[in-house]
């Protein structure tokens, strides 16, 4: 079975793994965003080796450009000058909370990856046969957990987009790279820039005003502790 | 209940002024708020002269839809079909947008000329502009790219108007919101990606037709269920509602809780007609929950200390209203009467509290920007001073309580004599609740402004019509349920 796998997209896959896991798990914020930039890239290379020209395009123009922008905007790297960047995350977690999360994610792996496996015989990419959709499961899975265990706001819209990466290619793998899956895609890929601009604008607001870098248990504000 | 979405062939093509009349409609509310972001109106006349054409092409349509039954448009760009329809359901919510949009819009120079409300203010004129049309495009759209498309925009746009006034707390709320609606808009992507995958089409006429029931239908029904729900703030997901509403300005709430809620709903239903038309459990686990949000939501507004708390939670508890109809228009061996009375009793409490809820927010506004106080007990005195309010809060809370003769009445008087019909006692019970519960939060809310005992000598005047805009959204929900033979008569029209 392994030796159907191409070379090529079992590198990418391994590639888009481990730039996903970096991004997600990295307290250092800048390098999260720089492994971001270099998974959207990547993402471009796996929709090429998919066959779909028309989310190569929008990946590059959307994903890799306009949404790396948003999140060195966010972070105040974008125009110098700006005071109050943000650096690391500082928040740390109890374990009980980090466990829940954990279980949490590896819940929608097993979902996921029974649906897959039980549900929809007719998949157009089938898994065993293009390890990009195991990375895809598997980077939804993380995304999801890490979207649920961060609290600091950047590290979610992050995880966010990663989690939406993740779906996307859940989705070309169920529904192959027809005109209307591509459609779907690029309306998905869009709507995650434009509420990554929306998050990004909204993070550089709350730290103007208040310091505020994440959000608590109940909702309520929580200062960054640098 | 297929043909009751107007999913079948229509018998005559639309004509060209309908054309015309359906750009405008799309369109319009876009265009005329990108001009107000340029040029903001300082008076409500510019926003008087921009909403007739608006209206006039809802008439249009209406007249069309009159004249020639089912309308569908269909267009294939690239190997991708795009479809929409105009039945005498979306001909009704599509009026309904433009009158609250317009409402709202009228509603908005006074309003942000009184209050603080920052350099930001014009903004508000475009995200209010985007809503509109993608609500419109909503109610019309039959494919699901379409439809993906119209409520990410929507929700997108709506996040936007909720962070404009700039506070801490309405940030906070606003990226909670954003978070929130992006990951619900991606569980509905995969859900439509199973679809996709599967049934090899988006479009939901022939989706209709052949979707069969099995995992794969059950499977996108949960995840496309999941995410709307989590967008139209239905029971255990409606924790983001109320401090989003806290601190948006009057109009954006109006427009928030009277059809940015209402959109994702009217999906959920439209779509589990489609996958889930003979399903047992899950229109039970919906109606079940919307009992818990009846009594829930109604405990929330009445233990609360803040005017648009109770208005917010007021919404969770009327949404339960809807949730507890579920089983009665969806599921197997459900006779044609009680189907059809909870069909119409469903839509007409809808728009009922569409109206009722955004003159609610505008009366709640009015008082709070009156008095500056935004708490019950800041309230006192307002009585003598303020009884215009005080009477759009209590015509608007007759809708919500469902004394006759407004549409609320009406409309749960269907929905109970559905119930009683098909035996769900169960249901009859929440909506009896539900009706004392509103009225003790609402009878709470006007035990402290009839309260005198604390002198005020200082109120902020109103600009003129401020209270006119509300007392009118506010009749319409009165006059829904006196009148309510055409609506009616429009949502029965259209059957093959």
């Amino acid at each position: 079975m392994i030796a159907s796998f191409d070379a090529i997209e079992v590198l990418l896959a391994l590639f888009l793994t481990a730039s996903a896991l970096v991004c997600l798990f990295d307290r250092h914020l800048v390098r999260a965003c720089c492994s971001f930039v270099a998974f959207a890239i990547a993402m471009t290379l796996a929709w090429w080796q998919l066959g779909a020209p028309w989310l190569v395009v929008a990946e590059l123009l959307l994903g890799v450009v306009l949404t790396g922008l948003c999140f060195f905007y966010a972070l105040g790297r974008f125009l110098p000058g700006t005071s109050s960047r943000l650096k690391r995350d500082t928040f740390s977690e109890p374990w009980s909370r980090s466990a829940i999360r954990l279980l949490l994610a590896l819940a929608w792996f097993v979902m996921v990856g029974a649906a897959i496996r039980y549900v929809i015989v007719d998949m157009a990419f089938s898994p065993s046969e293009h390890p990009l959709l195991l990375a895809g499961v598997l980077i939804a899975a993380c995304a999801l957990g890490a979207f649920a265990l961060h609290r600091h706001l950047l590290r979610r819209l992050l995880a966010f987009n990663l989690l939406g990466s993740g779906v996307f290619m859940l989705l070309a793998g169920v529904a192959g790279t027809s005109a209307a899956a591509q459609a779907l895609i690029s309306v998905g890929l869009l709507v995650a820039w434009l509420g990554s601009m929306l998050g990004a604008l909204l993070i550089r607001q709350l730290l103007h005003l208040e310091g505020v870098e994440a959000l608590g248990p109940d909702g309520e504000p929580r200062e960054g502790v640098t | 209940m297929i043909w009751r979405f107007g999913l079948f062939d229509s018998t005559f093509a639309p004509l060209l002024h309908t054309h015309w009349a359906l750009l405008a409609a799309l369109g319009l509310p876009l265009l005329l708020g990108t001009l107000a972001a340029l040029f903001p109106p300082k008076r409500a006349w510019p926003v008087v002269l921009a909403s007739v054409p608006v209206l006039a092409s809802g008439l249009v349509l209406l007249s069309a839809y009159d004249q020639a039954g089912l309308l569908r448009w269909q267009w294939e760009i690239a190997d991708i079909h795009l479809s929409l329809r105009l039945n005498g359901l979306s001909v009704l919510l599509l009026l309904m947008t433009q009158v609250i949009g317009v409402a709202a819009a009228l509603y908005t120079p006074g309003y942000l000329r009184l209050s603080e409300t920052g350099p930001l203010a014009r903004w508000l004129w475009p995200l209010m502009g985007v809503v509109l049309s993608a609500l419109s495009l909503i109610w019309l759209a039959t494919d699901l790219l379409t439809l993906y498309a119209g409520l990410e925009l929507m929700g997108l746009a709506a996040v936007g108007m909720l962070m404009l006034s700039g506070k801490v707390p309405a940030l906070v709320a606003g990226m909670r919101y954003l978070l929130l609606a992006l990951v619900g808009s991606l569980t509905y992507l995969l859900g439509v990606a199973l679809i996709l995958g599967h049934w090899g089409r988006l479009d939901l006429q022939g989706l209709a037709e052949v979707i069969e029931p099995g995992p794969v239908a059950w499977f996108a029904a949960a995840l496309i269920g999941a995410g709307l729900a989590l967008k139209a703030a239905l029971f255990p997901l409606h924790a983001w509602l109320t401090p989003v509403h806290e601190n948006a300005w009057t109009p954006v709430s109006s427009l928030h809780a009277a059809l940015v809620i209402k959109a994702s709903l009217f999906m959920l239903l439209q779509l589990w007609s489609i996958l889930l038309p003979d399903t047992f459990y899950a229109p039970r686990v919906i109606a079940w929950l919307g009992m818990l949000a009846i009594v829930w939501g109604g405990l929330l507004a009445w233990r609360t200390d803040s005017l648009k708390t109770l208005v917010a939670s007021s919404t969770v508890a009327q949404l339960g209203y809807l949730m507890v109809a579920f089983p009665l228009l969806l599921g197997p061996d459900i006779a044609p009467l009680p189907r059809a009375l909870a069909w119409e009793g469903f839509w007409l409490q809808l728009m009922g509290h569409a109206f009722a809820k955004a003159a609610m927010f505008m009366a709640a506004g009015n008082l709070i920007l009156a008095t500056g106080e935004s708490t019950l007990k800041g309230l006192a005195g307002t009585s003598r001073r303020l009884p215009l309010s005080l009477l759009v809060f209590g015509i608007a809370s007759i809708t919500l309580m469902g004394l006759p003769p407004s549409a609320g009445f009406t409309a749960k008087w269907m929905l109970l004599q559905a119930m009683i019909i098909t035996q769900q006692w169960w249901a009859v019970a929440a909506l009896l609740i539900g009706t004392l519960l509103t009225a003790a939060y609402v009878f709470r809310m006007f035990r402290y402004s009839f309260d005198e005992t604390a002198p005020r000598h200082r109120y902020q005047p109103l600009a003129p019509g401020m209270d006119l805009i509300a007392l009118t959204l506010a009749l319409i929900a009165f006059a829904l349920g006196l009148l309510a033979h055409f609506p009616l008569e429009l949502m029965h029209g259209g059957s093959p």
